[in-house]
Protein backbone atom coordinates (compact mmCIF):
# COMPACT_ATOMS: atom_id res chain seq x y z
CA UNK A 1 0.00 0.00 0.00
CA UNK A 2 1.70 3.49 -1.41
CA UNK A 3 1.12 6.81 -2.35
CA UNK A 4 2.45 6.04 -5.58
CA UNK A 5 -0.56 4.27 -5.86
CA UNK A 6 -2.90 6.89 -4.75
CA UNK A 7 -1.58 8.88 -7.59
CA UNK A 8 -1.86 5.96 -10.42
CA UNK A 9 -5.14 4.99 -9.81
CA UNK A 10 -8.30 6.88 -11.67
CA UNK A 11 -10.46 9.04 -9.19
CA UNK A 12 -13.02 12.08 -9.75
CA UNK A 13 -10.79 14.92 -8.85
CA UNK A 14 -7.80 14.36 -11.42
CA UNK A 15 -9.78 11.42 -13.91
CA UNK A 16 -12.79 12.89 -15.88
CA UNK A 17 -15.11 10.10 -13.81
CA UNK A 18 -17.14 12.51 -11.46
CA UNK A 19 -19.31 15.42 -13.41
CA UNK A 20 -16.97 17.83 -14.49
CA UNK A 21 -18.20 21.96 -13.93
CA UNK A 22 -17.94 25.37 -14.31
CA UNK A 23 -16.95 26.98 -11.29
CA UNK A 24 -17.84 24.19 -8.86
CA UNK A 25 -14.24 22.54 -8.54
CA UNK A 26 -15.55 19.97 -5.78
CA UNK A 27 -17.84 19.61 -2.96
CA UNK A 28 -16.38 18.59 0.64
CA UNK A 29 -17.70 17.35 3.66
CA UNK A 30 -16.15 16.69 6.94
CA UNK A 31 -17.90 15.47 10.38
CA UNK A 32 -15.65 15.88 13.72
CA UNK A 33 -16.27 12.77 16.09
CA UNK A 34 -14.55 11.76 19.27
CA UNK A 35 -14.81 8.47 21.45
CA UNK A 36 -16.38 8.56 24.62
CA UNK A 37 -14.02 8.58 28.00
CA UNK A 38 -10.72 9.51 25.90
CA UNK A 39 -8.61 12.55 25.75
CA UNK A 40 -8.90 14.51 22.99
CA UNK A 41 -5.77 14.01 20.61
CA UNK A 42 -3.94 17.09 21.56
CA UNK A 43 -4.33 16.67 25.09
CA UNK A 44 -4.01 12.67 25.29
CA UNK A 45 -0.84 11.07 26.44
CA UNK A 46 1.58 8.72 23.60
CA UNK A 47 -0.25 5.36 24.89
CA UNK A 48 -4.18 6.55 24.96
CA UNK A 49 -3.50 7.91 21.18
CA UNK A 50 -2.04 4.54 20.36
CA UNK A 51 -5.19 2.79 22.53
CA UNK A 52 -7.35 5.50 20.32
CA UNK A 53 -5.80 5.04 16.77
CA UNK A 54 -6.08 0.95 17.28
CA UNK A 55 -9.57 1.40 18.22
CA UNK A 56 -10.63 3.58 15.35
CA UNK A 57 -8.54 2.07 12.65
CA UNK A 58 -9.84 -1.73 13.56
CA UNK A 59 -13.78 -0.03 13.47
CA UNK A 60 -13.13 1.50 10.44
CA UNK A 61 -11.10 -1.34 8.73
CA UNK A 62 -14.09 -3.20 8.98
CA UNK A 63 -16.46 -1.06 7.08
CA UNK A 64 -17.92 -2.24 3.57
CA UNK A 65 -16.93 1.44 2.55
CA UNK A 66 -13.22 0.80 3.24
CA UNK A 67 -12.75 -3.00 1.81
CA UNK A 68 -9.26 -2.94 0.53
CA UNK A 69 -8.87 0.47 1.74
CA UNK A 70 -5.12 2.63 2.17
CA UNK A 71 -4.06 2.94 5.93
CA UNK A 72 -1.25 5.39 6.11
CA UNK A 73 0.33 5.56 9.44
CA UNK A 74 2.01 9.02 9.63
CA UNK A 75 5.15 8.08 11.43
CA UNK A 76 5.91 5.35 8.91
CA UNK A 77 5.31 7.92 6.00
CA UNK A 78 8.49 9.87 4.22
CA UNK A 79 8.02 13.47 4.50
CA UNK A 80 7.15 13.93 0.24
CA UNK A 81 4.47 11.02 0.82
CA UNK A 82 2.96 13.01 3.04
CA UNK A 83 3.05 16.15 1.56
CA UNK A 84 1.48 14.36 -1.48
CA UNK A 85 -1.86 13.80 0.73
CA UNK A 86 -2.05 16.62 2.25
CA UNK A 87 -1.70 18.41 -1.63
CA UNK A 88 -4.46 16.39 -2.47
CA UNK A 89 -6.62 17.47 0.60
CA UNK A 90 -6.73 13.95 2.09
CA UNK A 91 -5.28 14.34 4.87
CA UNK A 92 -4.62 18.00 6.60
CA UNK A 93 -1.56 19.76 7.02
CA UNK A 94 -1.59 19.30 11.12
CA UNK A 95 -2.16 15.49 10.66
CA UNK A 96 0.56 15.18 8.54
CA UNK A 97 2.98 17.33 11.01
CA UNK A 98 2.45 15.04 13.75
CA UNK A 99 3.78 11.06 14.01
CA UNK A 100 0.70 9.45 15.89
CA UNK A 101 -1.96 10.26 12.97
CA UNK A 102 -3.10 7.50 10.42
CA UNK A 103 -5.16 8.26 7.45
CA UNK A 104 -7.69 5.22 6.13
CA UNK A 105 -8.94 6.37 2.36
CA UNK A 106 -11.14 4.29 0.16
CA UNK A 107 -10.09 3.03 -3.19
CA UNK A 108 -11.77 5.67 -5.24
CA UNK A 109 -10.44 8.64 -2.57
CA UNK A 110 -14.25 9.42 -1.95
CA UNK A 111 -14.04 9.05 1.42
CA UNK A 112 -11.67 9.17 3.98
CA UNK A 113 -10.92 9.31 7.67
CA UNK A 114 -8.25 10.94 9.64
CA UNK A 115 -7.40 9.38 12.98
CA UNK A 116 -5.83 10.88 15.90
CA UNK A 117 -6.05 15.00 14.06
CA UNK A 118 -7.73 17.80 16.82
CA UNK A 119 -10.54 15.52 16.98
CA UNK A 120 -9.88 11.08 17.31
CA UNK A 121 -12.12 11.03 13.98
CA UNK A 122 -12.56 13.51 10.74
CA UNK A 123 -14.99 11.82 8.16
CA UNK A 124 -14.21 13.47 4.98
CA UNK A 125 -16.22 12.91 1.76
CA UNK A 126 -14.96 14.33 -1.57
CA UNK A 127 -16.34 14.53 -4.99
CA UNK A 128 -15.70 16.21 -8.28
CA UNK A 129 -18.24 19.17 -9.37
CA UNK A 130 -21.16 20.45 -6.88
CA UNK A 131 -22.63 17.26 -5.14
CA UNK A 132 -23.27 18.64 -1.50
CA UNK A 133 -26.74 15.85 -0.98
CA UNK A 134 -24.62 12.72 -2.32
CA UNK A 135 -21.71 13.57 -0.31
CA UNK A 136 -23.99 14.39 2.71
CA UNK A 137 -25.68 10.92 2.10
CA UNK A 138 -22.45 9.04 2.10
CA UNK A 139 -21.07 11.08 5.22
CA UNK A 140 -24.51 10.33 7.21
CA UNK A 141 -23.83 6.08 6.43
CA UNK A 142 -20.25 6.32 7.20
CA UNK A 143 -21.43 8.52 10.55
CA UNK A 144 -24.11 5.56 11.80
CA UNK A 145 -21.82 2.79 10.62
CA UNK A 146 -19.00 4.31 12.81
CA UNK A 147 -21.73 5.24 15.55
CA UNK A 148 -22.78 1.19 16.00
CA UNK A 149 -19.53 0.29 16.72
CA UNK A 150 -18.03 2.63 18.54
CA UNK A 151 -19.43 4.90 21.77
CA UNK A 152 -18.93 8.77 20.34
CA UNK A 153 -19.05 11.40 22.52
CA UNK A 154 -22.04 13.41 22.17
CA UNK A 155 -24.39 15.20 24.95
CA UNK A 156 -28.06 16.08 24.65
CA UNK A 157 -27.53 19.83 24.60
CA UNK A 158 -23.87 20.22 22.64
CA UNK A 159 -24.34 17.73 20.40
CA UNK A 160 -21.22 16.00 19.17
CA UNK A 161 -18.36 17.26 21.63
CA UNK A 162 -15.35 18.12 19.83
CA UNK A 163 -11.59 19.60 21.07
CA UNK A 164 -12.46 23.13 19.97
CA UNK A 165 -15.32 25.34 20.37
CA UNK A 166 -15.75 26.31 16.52
CA UNK A 167 -16.83 22.37 15.50
CA UNK A 168 -19.08 21.15 18.88
CA UNK A 169 -22.71 19.95 17.91
CA UNK A 170 -22.94 18.69 14.39
CA UNK A 171 -19.28 18.67 13.69
CA UNK A 172 -20.14 19.05 10.10
CA UNK A 173 -17.88 21.73 7.64
CA UNK A 174 -19.82 21.39 4.27
CA UNK A 175 -17.63 22.84 1.53
CA UNK A 176 -17.64 23.94 -2.24
CA UNK A 177 -14.23 24.47 -4.01
CA UNK A 178 -15.04 27.07 -6.81
CA UNK A 179 -13.06 28.72 -9.45
CA UNK A 180 -13.51 32.77 -9.56
CA UNK A 181 -11.54 34.02 -12.23
CA UNK A 182 -14.64 36.40 -13.40
CA UNK A 183 -15.24 37.67 -10.20
CA UNK A 184 -11.23 38.28 -9.37
CA UNK A 185 -10.30 39.90 -12.90
CA UNK A 186 -13.58 42.36 -12.28
CA UNK A 187 -12.25 43.28 -9.07
CA UNK A 188 -14.90 41.86 -7.14
CA UNK A 189 -13.50 39.58 -4.51
CA UNK A 190 -12.84 41.22 -1.99
CA UNK A 191 -16.35 42.65 -1.65
CA UNK A 192 -17.65 38.97 -2.46
CA UNK A 193 -15.49 38.05 0.48
CA UNK A 194 -17.10 40.18 2.92
CA UNK A 195 -20.31 39.64 2.10
CA UNK A 196 -19.36 35.77 2.38
CA UNK A 197 -17.96 36.35 5.72
CA UNK A 198 -20.70 38.47 7.54
CA UNK A 199 -23.37 35.87 6.28
CA UNK A 200 -21.74 33.30 8.51
CA UNK A 201 -19.45 31.24 5.95
CA UNK A 202 -15.42 31.50 5.64
CA UNK A 203 -13.62 32.29 2.72
CA UNK A 204 -10.46 30.30 2.45
CA UNK A 205 -7.37 29.97 -0.57
CA UNK A 206 -7.05 26.35 -2.15
CA UNK A 207 -5.19 24.49 0.74
CA UNK A 208 -7.47 25.71 3.05
CA UNK A 209 -6.67 27.78 6.18
CA UNK A 210 -3.93 30.59 5.99
CA UNK A 211 -3.54 29.84 2.54
CA UNK A 212 -3.27 32.30 -0.65
CA UNK A 213 -6.16 31.90 -3.03
CA UNK A 214 -3.70 30.46 -6.17
CA UNK A 215 -5.20 30.07 -9.44
CA UNK A 216 -8.67 32.05 -8.31
CA UNK A 217 -9.50 29.41 -6.21
CA UNK A 218 -11.40 30.01 -2.96
CA UNK A 219 -13.16 27.07 -0.50
CA UNK A 220 -16.09 28.52 0.63
CA UNK A 221 -17.19 26.83 4.15
CA UNK A 222 -19.65 26.89 6.83
CA UNK A 223 -18.30 28.78 10.15
CA UNK A 224 -21.37 27.66 12.63
CA UNK A 225 -21.71 24.20 13.54
CA UNK A 226 -24.04 24.39 16.73
CA UNK A 227 -27.44 25.68 16.87
CA UNK A 228 -28.55 24.77 13.19
CA UNK A 229 -29.29 21.30 12.28
CA UNK A 230 -26.96 19.54 8.87
CA UNK A 231 -29.71 20.40 6.75
CA UNK A 232 -29.94 24.26 7.61
CA UNK A 233 -26.04 24.57 7.20
CA UNK A 234 -26.37 22.44 3.97
CA UNK A 235 -28.70 24.67 2.66
CA UNK A 236 -27.45 28.41 3.35
CA UNK A 237 -24.25 26.89 1.71
CA UNK A 238 -26.04 25.78 -1.20
CA UNK A 239 -28.06 29.40 -1.64
CA UNK A 240 -24.71 31.19 -1.43
CA UNK A 241 -23.01 28.83 -3.95
CA UNK A 242 -25.82 28.87 -6.29
CA UNK A 243 -25.45 32.79 -6.56
CA UNK A 244 -21.77 32.80 -6.66
CA UNK A 245 -22.21 30.60 -9.78
CA UNK A 246 -24.34 32.98 -10.97
CA UNK A 247 -22.39 36.33 -10.41
CA UNK A 248 -19.44 34.64 -11.83
CA UNK A 249 -20.67 33.98 -14.82
CA UNK A 250 -22.04 37.39 -15.17
CA UNK A 251 -18.76 38.82 -14.68
CA UNK A 252 -17.17 36.49 -17.13
CA UNK A 253 -19.48 37.21 -19.59
CA UNK A 254 -19.17 40.85 -18.72
CA UNK A 255 -15.86 40.84 -19.15
CA UNK A 256 -16.00 39.18 -22.53
CA UNK A 257 -18.22 41.12 -23.89
CA UNK A 258 -16.57 44.46 -22.84
CA UNK A 259 -12.95 43.22 -23.61
CA UNK A 260 -13.65 41.43 -26.94
CA UNK A 261 -10.18 40.43 -28.27
CA UNK A 262 -8.21 41.90 -25.25
CA UNK A 263 -10.42 39.37 -23.51
CA UNK A 264 -9.21 36.22 -25.65
CA UNK A 265 -6.03 37.36 -25.53
CA UNK A 266 -5.19 37.06 -22.16
CA UNK A 267 -6.13 33.46 -22.39
CA UNK A 268 -4.48 32.83 -25.57
CA UNK A 269 -1.31 34.16 -23.49
CA UNK A 270 -1.56 31.67 -21.09
CA UNK A 271 -1.94 28.74 -23.48
CA UNK A 272 1.01 30.19 -25.38
CA UNK A 273 3.01 30.46 -22.49
CA UNK A 274 2.49 27.12 -20.68
CA UNK A 275 3.25 25.47 -23.85
CA UNK A 276 6.31 26.64 -24.36
CA UNK A 277 8.04 27.84 -20.81
CA UNK A 278 11.33 25.80 -19.21
CA UNK A 279 10.42 26.96 -15.93
CA UNK A 280 7.13 27.69 -14.16
CA UNK A 281 6.39 27.93 -10.46
CA UNK A 282 3.55 26.86 -8.65
CA UNK A 283 1.97 30.03 -8.19
CA UNK A 284 2.55 30.99 -11.82
CA UNK A 285 0.86 27.87 -13.11
CA UNK A 286 -2.13 27.96 -11.26
CA UNK A 287 -2.56 31.26 -12.44
CA UNK A 288 -2.31 30.41 -15.98
CA UNK A 289 -4.08 27.03 -15.70
CA UNK A 290 -6.70 29.24 -14.17
CA UNK A 291 -7.06 31.11 -17.26
CA UNK A 292 -7.32 27.45 -19.41
CA UNK A 293 -10.19 26.66 -17.42
CA UNK A 294 -12.20 29.81 -17.68
CA UNK A 295 -11.51 29.24 -21.72
CA UNK A 296 -12.90 25.92 -21.54
CA UNK A 297 -16.09 26.92 -19.70
CA UNK A 298 -16.30 29.63 -22.20
CA UNK A 299 -16.07 27.81 -25.46
CA UNK A 300 -13.02 29.53 -26.08
CA UNK A 301 -11.70 25.87 -25.93
CA UNK A 302 -13.07 22.42 -26.09
CA UNK A 303 -15.05 21.94 -22.75
CA UNK A 304 -14.07 17.68 -22.59
CA UNK A 305 -10.22 19.55 -22.18
CA UNK A 306 -11.23 20.73 -18.95
CA UNK A 307 -10.35 17.59 -16.82
CA UNK A 308 -6.85 18.04 -17.95
CA UNK A 309 -6.27 21.32 -16.68
CA UNK A 310 -7.81 20.27 -13.14
CA UNK A 311 -4.77 17.41 -13.22
CA UNK A 312 -2.95 19.49 -14.23
CA UNK A 313 -3.71 22.15 -10.83
CA UNK A 314 -3.19 18.72 -8.88
CA UNK A 315 0.08 17.55 -10.17
CA UNK A 316 1.81 20.96 -10.79
CA UNK A 317 1.62 21.04 -6.58
CA UNK A 318 5.21 21.04 -5.55
CA UNK A 319 5.03 17.52 -3.64
CA UNK A 320 3.21 15.89 -6.71
CA UNK A 321 5.96 17.08 -9.43
CA UNK A 322 8.30 15.56 -7.03
CA UNK A 323 6.57 12.13 -6.53
CA UNK A 324 6.22 12.01 -10.17
CA UNK A 325 10.12 12.44 -10.47
CA UNK A 326 10.64 9.73 -8.01
CA UNK A 327 13.01 12.02 -6.31
CA UNK A 328 13.25 15.05 -4.06
CA UNK A 329 14.21 18.20 -6.52
CA UNK A 330 15.26 21.53 -5.95
CA UNK A 331 13.13 24.73 -6.03
CA UNK A 332 14.78 24.88 -9.94
CA UNK A 333 14.30 21.71 -10.26
CA UNK A 334 11.13 21.18 -9.63
CA UNK A 335 9.83 24.40 -12.03
CA UNK A 336 11.69 22.72 -14.86
CA UNK A 337 9.71 19.14 -14.33
CA UNK A 338 6.67 21.30 -13.70
CA UNK A 339 7.08 23.04 -16.98
CA UNK A 340 7.91 20.21 -18.64
CA UNK A 341 4.55 17.93 -17.53
CA UNK A 342 2.37 21.01 -18.59
CA UNK A 343 3.96 20.95 -21.76
CA UNK A 344 3.25 17.80 -22.71
CA UNK A 345 -0.20 17.77 -21.19
CA UNK A 346 -0.78 20.74 -23.79
CA UNK A 347 1.21 19.87 -26.78
CA UNK A 348 -1.99 19.22 -28.73
CA UNK A 349 -4.36 21.58 -27.14
CA UNK A 350 -6.30 23.56 -29.86
CA UNK A 351 -5.78 27.07 -30.58
CA UNK A 352 -7.58 29.48 -28.37
CA UNK A 353 -10.88 30.70 -30.06
CA UNK A 354 -13.77 32.70 -29.59
CA UNK A 355 -16.58 32.71 -26.70
CA UNK A 356 -19.18 31.19 -27.56
CA UNK A 357 -20.97 30.32 -24.26
CA UNK B 1 20.01 54.06 35.96
CA UNK B 2 17.39 51.80 36.14
CA UNK B 3 18.51 48.08 35.47
CA UNK B 4 17.39 47.17 31.67
CA UNK B 5 14.27 44.68 31.32
CA UNK B 6 14.74 41.37 31.27
CA UNK B 7 12.90 38.95 28.26
CA UNK B 8 9.88 36.98 30.30
CA UNK B 9 10.92 33.93 27.99
CA UNK B 10 15.15 33.91 27.75
CA UNK B 11 16.37 36.54 30.02
CA UNK B 12 18.20 38.75 27.64
CA UNK B 13 17.10 42.39 27.66
CA UNK B 14 13.83 43.28 26.72
CA UNK B 15 13.46 45.91 23.96
CA UNK B 16 9.77 45.17 23.66
CA UNK B 17 7.27 45.87 26.34
CA UNK B 18 3.84 45.28 25.97
CA UNK B 19 0.51 46.16 28.59
CA UNK B 20 -2.36 44.39 28.11
CA UNK B 21 -5.51 45.90 29.86
CA UNK B 22 -8.26 43.08 29.85
CA UNK B 23 -11.73 43.77 31.73
CA UNK B 24 -9.30 45.77 34.18
CA UNK B 25 -6.70 43.53 34.46
CA UNK B 26 -3.28 44.97 33.64
CA UNK B 27 -0.53 42.77 32.53
CA UNK B 28 2.46 43.57 31.55
CA UNK B 29 5.22 41.87 29.45
CA UNK B 30 8.73 42.20 28.32
CA UNK B 31 10.61 40.57 24.94
CA UNK B 32 13.97 40.79 23.66
CA UNK B 33 13.92 41.36 20.13
CA UNK B 34 14.50 38.01 19.08
CA UNK B 35 11.58 36.09 21.21
CA UNK B 36 9.21 39.09 19.82
CA UNK B 37 10.28 38.35 16.27
CA UNK B 38 9.11 34.85 16.66
CA UNK B 39 6.05 35.72 17.68
CA UNK B 40 5.89 37.02 14.46
CA UNK B 41 6.13 40.96 13.16
CA UNK B 42 2.16 41.49 13.85
CA UNK B 43 1.26 43.46 16.85
CA UNK B 44 -1.42 40.47 16.97
CA UNK B 45 1.04 37.58 17.30
CA UNK B 46 3.17 39.38 19.93
CA UNK B 47 -0.09 39.41 21.73
CA UNK B 48 -0.51 36.06 21.40
CA UNK B 49 3.03 35.44 22.95
CA UNK B 50 2.25 37.39 25.47
CA UNK B 51 -1.33 35.40 26.47
CA UNK B 52 0.65 32.61 26.19
CA UNK B 53 3.53 34.01 28.71
CA UNK B 54 0.58 35.33 30.98
CA UNK B 55 -0.95 32.06 31.20
CA UNK B 56 1.81 29.86 32.00
CA UNK B 57 1.97 32.18 35.29
CA UNK B 58 -1.76 32.46 35.92
CA UNK B 59 -3.18 29.69 38.87
CA UNK B 60 -5.38 27.27 37.48
CA UNK B 61 -8.60 27.73 39.35
CA UNK B 62 -10.55 24.90 37.29
CA UNK B 63 -9.26 21.32 36.78
CA UNK B 64 -11.26 18.48 35.21
CA UNK B 65 -11.03 15.41 37.36
CA UNK B 66 -11.14 13.41 34.35
CA UNK B 67 -8.21 14.75 32.12
CA UNK B 68 -6.53 17.27 34.52
CA UNK B 69 -7.05 19.49 31.98
CA UNK B 70 -7.13 22.94 33.95
CA UNK B 71 -8.51 26.68 32.76
CA UNK B 72 -4.88 27.79 31.98
CA UNK B 73 -4.52 25.21 29.62
CA UNK B 74 -7.90 25.73 27.88
CA UNK B 75 -6.62 30.02 27.31
CA UNK B 76 -3.11 28.45 25.82
CA UNK B 77 -4.85 25.89 23.71
CA UNK B 78 -8.04 27.24 23.04
CA UNK B 79 -9.11 23.66 22.85
CA UNK B 80 -10.95 21.22 25.55
CA UNK B 81 -8.91 17.85 27.25
CA UNK B 82 -11.54 15.99 26.90
CA UNK B 83 -15.26 14.98 25.85
CA UNK B 84 -15.85 15.60 30.17
CA UNK B 85 -14.31 18.92 30.04
CA UNK B 86 -17.33 20.27 28.11
CA UNK B 87 -19.45 19.86 31.61
CA UNK B 88 -16.50 21.76 33.62
CA UNK B 89 -16.08 24.74 31.48
CA UNK B 90 -19.23 24.60 30.43
CA UNK B 91 -19.94 27.89 31.94
CA UNK B 92 -16.41 29.50 31.25
CA UNK B 93 -17.70 28.67 27.38
CA UNK B 94 -21.07 29.41 27.67
CA UNK B 95 -20.36 33.10 26.49
CA UNK B 96 -17.89 31.99 23.84
CA UNK B 97 -20.28 29.86 22.24
CA UNK B 98 -23.31 32.69 22.12
CA UNK B 99 -20.54 34.79 20.04
CA UNK B 100 -19.25 32.00 17.98
CA UNK B 101 -22.43 29.65 17.00
CA UNK B 102 -25.56 30.41 16.11
CA UNK B 103 -27.14 28.93 19.77
CA UNK B 104 -26.16 26.93 22.48
CA UNK B 105 -28.44 24.22 21.85
CA UNK B 106 -27.73 21.25 19.36
CA UNK B 107 -30.60 20.80 16.88
CA UNK B 108 -28.81 18.22 14.19
CA UNK B 109 -28.43 14.46 14.27
CA UNK B 110 -27.96 12.68 17.16
CA UNK B 111 -25.27 8.82 17.38
CA UNK B 112 -27.20 6.15 16.24
CA UNK B 113 -29.55 4.75 18.71
CA UNK B 114 -29.42 7.82 20.77
CA UNK B 115 -32.42 9.61 21.58
CA UNK B 116 -31.75 13.14 21.60
CA UNK B 117 -33.77 14.02 24.30
CA UNK B 118 -33.47 17.71 25.34
CA UNK B 119 -33.35 18.31 21.18
CA UNK B 120 -36.78 17.20 21.19
CA UNK B 121 -37.81 19.04 24.10
CA UNK B 122 -36.10 21.86 22.62
CA UNK B 123 -37.88 21.63 19.18
CA UNK B 124 -41.21 21.20 21.47
CA UNK B 125 -40.63 24.57 22.77
CA UNK B 126 -39.40 26.05 19.33
CA UNK B 127 -43.09 24.48 17.58
CA UNK B 128 -45.08 25.79 20.43
CA UNK B 129 -44.24 29.17 19.65
CA UNK B 130 -43.95 29.06 16.18
CA UNK B 131 -47.97 27.92 16.02
CA UNK B 132 -48.55 30.69 18.43
CA UNK B 133 -47.27 33.26 15.26
CA UNK B 134 -48.78 30.82 12.82
CA UNK B 135 -51.91 31.87 14.35
CA UNK B 136 -51.31 35.64 14.68
CA UNK B 137 -50.62 35.58 11.26
CA UNK B 138 -53.84 33.46 10.52
CA UNK B 139 -51.98 30.39 8.57
CA UNK B 140 -54.13 28.22 9.91
CA UNK B 141 -52.93 25.12 7.76
CA UNK B 142 -49.02 25.71 9.05
CA UNK B 143 -50.91 26.36 12.73
CA UNK B 144 -52.63 23.07 11.80
CA UNK B 145 -48.96 21.40 10.78
CA UNK B 146 -47.46 22.33 13.90
CA UNK B 147 -50.19 21.18 16.27
CA UNK B 148 -49.48 17.50 14.83
CA UNK B 149 -46.27 17.98 15.36
CA UNK B 150 -46.30 19.04 19.01
CA UNK B 151 -48.51 15.96 19.36
CA UNK B 152 -45.60 13.75 17.73
CA UNK B 153 -42.96 15.31 19.74
CA UNK B 154 -45.14 15.14 23.30
CA UNK B 155 -46.17 11.28 22.70
CA UNK B 156 -42.27 10.31 21.45
CA UNK B 157 -41.37 12.32 25.07
CA UNK B 158 -43.66 10.81 27.19
CA UNK B 159 -43.09 7.08 25.47
CA UNK B 160 -38.98 7.49 26.71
Amino acid sequence: MSVQEILADENELTHLLGAQQAVVLSTRVRLARNLAGFPFPGWAKPAHRKEIAERCLEALTKLPRFRKAHVFKMGDLPDLDRAVLVERHLVSKELAAGKSGAAVISRDQTCSVMVNEEDHLRVQIVKSGWHLRGSWNLAEQLDDALGASLSLAFSDQLGFLTACPTNVGTGLRASAMVHLPGLCLAGHMDKVSRALSQDGLAVRGWLGEGTEAAGNVFQISNQQTLGLSEEAIMRHLSGWVKTLVDQEWHARRKLAAEEGERFVDRLARSLGLLRHARMLTSSESMNMLSHLRLACDMGCLPEERRHVIDRLMIEGQPAHVQAKQGAELDSDGRDHRRATTIREALRDFPEVGAPTA
Amino acid sequence: MPTPLKCSLCAATATVHLTQIVQGKVSKVDFCEACASQGGAGDAAVFKLADAVNAVVTVATLTCPECGFSDVELRRRGRLGCPSCWQIFGDALGGLLGKIQHEAQHVGRAPVGTVPVGQLRHRLQVATLEMQAAITAEDYEQAAKLRDEMARLTTQLANL
